[in-house]
């Protein structure tokens, strides 16, 4: 991979300007005629800045709004950047929105002649690619129809044809490729693959994080406007996958941190996570032991039961266990509290985030009383996908031949 | 983008701009020429036949030749600036998808607008030379230039209210009413000399007479226009143009985020 850098920004800003009255738009008007750079606007992306050398692939992720869209418009030159620069070396092939650029009433092939000439393909560079450009888009008679007669399948492929004739340097592309039929879809990935491995540079947007880590090997996380992370793709995407199923859990059940509520029969005092080697972490590497440790107390002395679970950061249950079950209970302090330990050995959990859960129940192991939850990271850079690594063995398989480039295997 | 390839993108826009008027209707391309046609059929019966004018001196033109001389171009003109003034504005869906440079965008229509009615002025001047009615078809070996001359009046206006419109929607509004009286105080249906003396400083000032004389002088020997009136064009002209050039270079940046 050579290290030529192809797009570089440093400190790109986009905002629009807040206009509301009429009077608002003259104000504008007079301020920017004057020389004043920027009126009041609201900023839509902030700080951003990133760079993408020739055969990397760069992911960005983000919520709807995050500015992602944005981005890839002052990076493809649709937009310019109300603040910082961008710098874009090669031809740059974007397909960004379903038909954007096309007009409806004319036909196949009149878009693409216009589309073409955007692009900065000379007459005799179209003249050349124009076949090639139909037989990709196999759309049939319907080249010489007015794209409004059009599916929005049609449309896609017609827009994916013409940048794949530009053989671009550069790909720029938000999520519009989903809405091709399997066999399209199918092509569209062959090619983009095949684009990858003979040195291709790929932009993507895209809210499916198995696209982005199969096709990305960087990631860029937006967050209103700002960069929240970047770096290597995996571990982006399990931040932004973490974020989000906190954000799901933050809106479902009320799960008590802290303080004690008095007066119950039995209650969690403490919680504390540990790795194998030091008693108190938040944080364990995936295959490490995780400890988990509590302490109870009972109102009258009886011994309580505790139920110990894993749940994946929204909520969804992954493993419990009561100490009942294994016939154990907990050990009495010298406070006259109760303390329990449990030890995972090689926890199997994939990278990301989850809680851990401690319940206190009373002896008979029936009734809950208490439930106290602290936040667990398991970090590691594995590929699998899911939420537990189970064991496995490939049979009647053979060691892959070739080196394959980057990430991509068949789809 | 480079100057060349936005060229090719504004004719482009020009080619299509064309097909849109013409080529979905009937007539097909025959209306480019049979509208301004048209226009100058009823201006000759209102004058001609009604006020029964004519063109003052001995061996002077018929009124016929003497309109279309000015008329051609003058609609050429008028049509860009409506056209031109809401070219930004009407691409908004384009500007923001694609990169498309708004240059091509906005000489697109003034493009289209000179080569339609310039072919359809070099057809009539052709037609009527035919006819024996005094026209001098060598003429059009300056009328033709000049008309280029006009075009980048054009265009330098069009840059400057195309660009104005976006913030101020207004002006594509009052623009007809605008050329209307434009054209009313231009001598395009008289000439300075059928004006009372009083206006004549007033006509010379106006960028349009020394146009008009220009082309009556090339096409039908009418005695050459003013030097003040020639001074006054290149005024207007260089204004138009600095004006266009500045304001659309400084606001075209900002355009995408007030459409």
């Amino acid at each position: 991979m050579s290290t030529e850098i192809l797009v570089e920004a440093t400190g790109l800003g986009k905002s629009y300007p807040r206009v509301f009255r009429r009077s608002d738009r003259l104000r504008a008007l007079l301020r920017l005629l004057w020389g004043h750079r920027t009126v009041d606007a609201e900023p839509v992306l902030r700080d951003v800045d990133l760079v993408v050398c020739r055969g990397q692939s760069l992911g960005l992720i983000g919520e709807n709004g995050a500015g992602k869209s944005t981005l890839l418009k002052l990076l493809s030159g649709v937009l310019t950047p109300t603040r910082g620069r961008v710098v874009v070396r090669g031809r740059v092939g974007a397909l960004l929105e379903l038909g954007a650029g096309f007009h409806p009433e004319y036909t196949g092939r009149e878009n693409i002649a216009l589309a073409a000439a955007l692009a900065g393909m000379t007459a005799a560079e179209l003249a050349e690619r124009l076949a090639q450009i139909i037989e990709f888009a196999d759309i049939g008679r319907y080249i010489d129809e007015p794209i409004k007669h059009y599916s929005s399948g049609m449309v896609v492929r017609l827009g994916f044809a013409l940048v794949a004739a530009q053989r671009p340097d550069l790909l720029i592309t938000d999520e519009v490729l989903a809405v091709g039929d399997e066999s399209f879809q199918k092509k569209c990935i062959r090619w983009m693959e095949d684009y990858l491995a003979t040195g291709g540079t790929l932009i993507l947007v895209s809210h499916s994080m198995y696209h982005i880590q199969k096709l990305c090997s960087r990631a860029l996380w937006l967050r209103e406007g700002a960069v929240e992370a970047a770096g290597e793709a995996g571990a982006v995407c399990q931040a932004y996958l973490a974020y989000h199923e906190r954000k799901q859990a933050a809106d479902s059940q009320p799960v008590r941190r802290g303080a004690a509520p008095a007066g119950l029969e039995f209650h969690v005092i403490s919680l504390r996570l540990g790795n194998g080697q030091t008693g108190q972490s938040s944080s364990v590497a995936q295959g490490d032991d995780l400890r988990v440790q509590a302490e109870l107390h009972s109102r009258d002395g009886r011994v309580p039961g505790v139920h110990v679970s894993i749940v994946r950061a929204d909520g969804t249950p992954i493993f419990g266990i009561n100490s009942d079950m294994d016939g154990v209970q907990p050990r009495r302090s010298e406070a006259g509290d109760f303390a329990i330990g449990l030890r995972f050995r090689r926890l199997p959990l994939l990278p990301g985030s989850y809680n851990v859960r401690v319940h206190a129940l009373d002896p008979e192991g029936l009734r809950l009383f208490d439930t106290v939850e602290a936040p667990l990271t398991v970090a590691g850079r594995g590929r699998e996908l899911g939420m537990i690594s189970l064991d496995h063995v490939w049979e009647d398989a053979l060691p892959v031949q070739q080196p394959l480039p980057q990430q991509g295997a068949a789809a | 983008m480079a100057l060349s390839s936005t060229l090719q993108v504004a004719l482009h826009f020009a080619r299509r701009d064309f097909h849109n008027r013409y080529l979905g209707s009937f007539s097909g391309g025959l209306w480019a020429l049979l509208q301004p046609l048209l226009q100058l059929a009823v201006y000759a019966f209102v004058f001609v036949q009604i006020f029964r004018q004519r063109v003052p001196g001995a061996d002077a033109p018929g009124y016929v030749p003497f309109l279309v001389a000015a008329m051609w171009p003058w609609t050429a003109f008028a049509e860009s600036l409506q056209r031109g003034s809401v070219a930004i504005q009407e691409h908004a869906g384009l500007i923001g998808k694609v990169p498309v440079p708004r240059l091509a965008l906005v000489a697109a229509p003034v493009i289209a607008s000179f080569s339609v009615h310039g072919m359809g002025y070099a057809v009539i001047v052709l037609l009527l030379s035919l006819l024996g009615s005094g026209v001098d078809p060598l003429g059009l070996l300056v009328a033709l230039p000049m008309m280029l001359v006009l075009m980048a009046f054009a265009l330098g206006l069009v840059l400057l209210l195309s660009t104005l419109q976006v913030f101020v929607r207004d002006i594509a509004s009052a623009l007809p009413q605008l050329l209307m009286l434009w054209m009313f105080l231009s001598p395009v249906m008289y000439s300075r000399e059928m004006a009372p003396e009083r206006f004549r400083a007033l006509i010379d000032a106006n960028p349009m007479s020394a146009f008009a004389g220009i082309f009556r002088w090339a096409l039908l020997h009418q005695p050459a226009p003013q030097t003040a009136a020639l001074a006054w064009a290149s005024l207007w002209l260089a204004a138009a143009v600095a004006s266009g050039v500045f304001v659309f270079r400084r606001l075209q940046r900002h355009v995408e985020d007030f459409l």
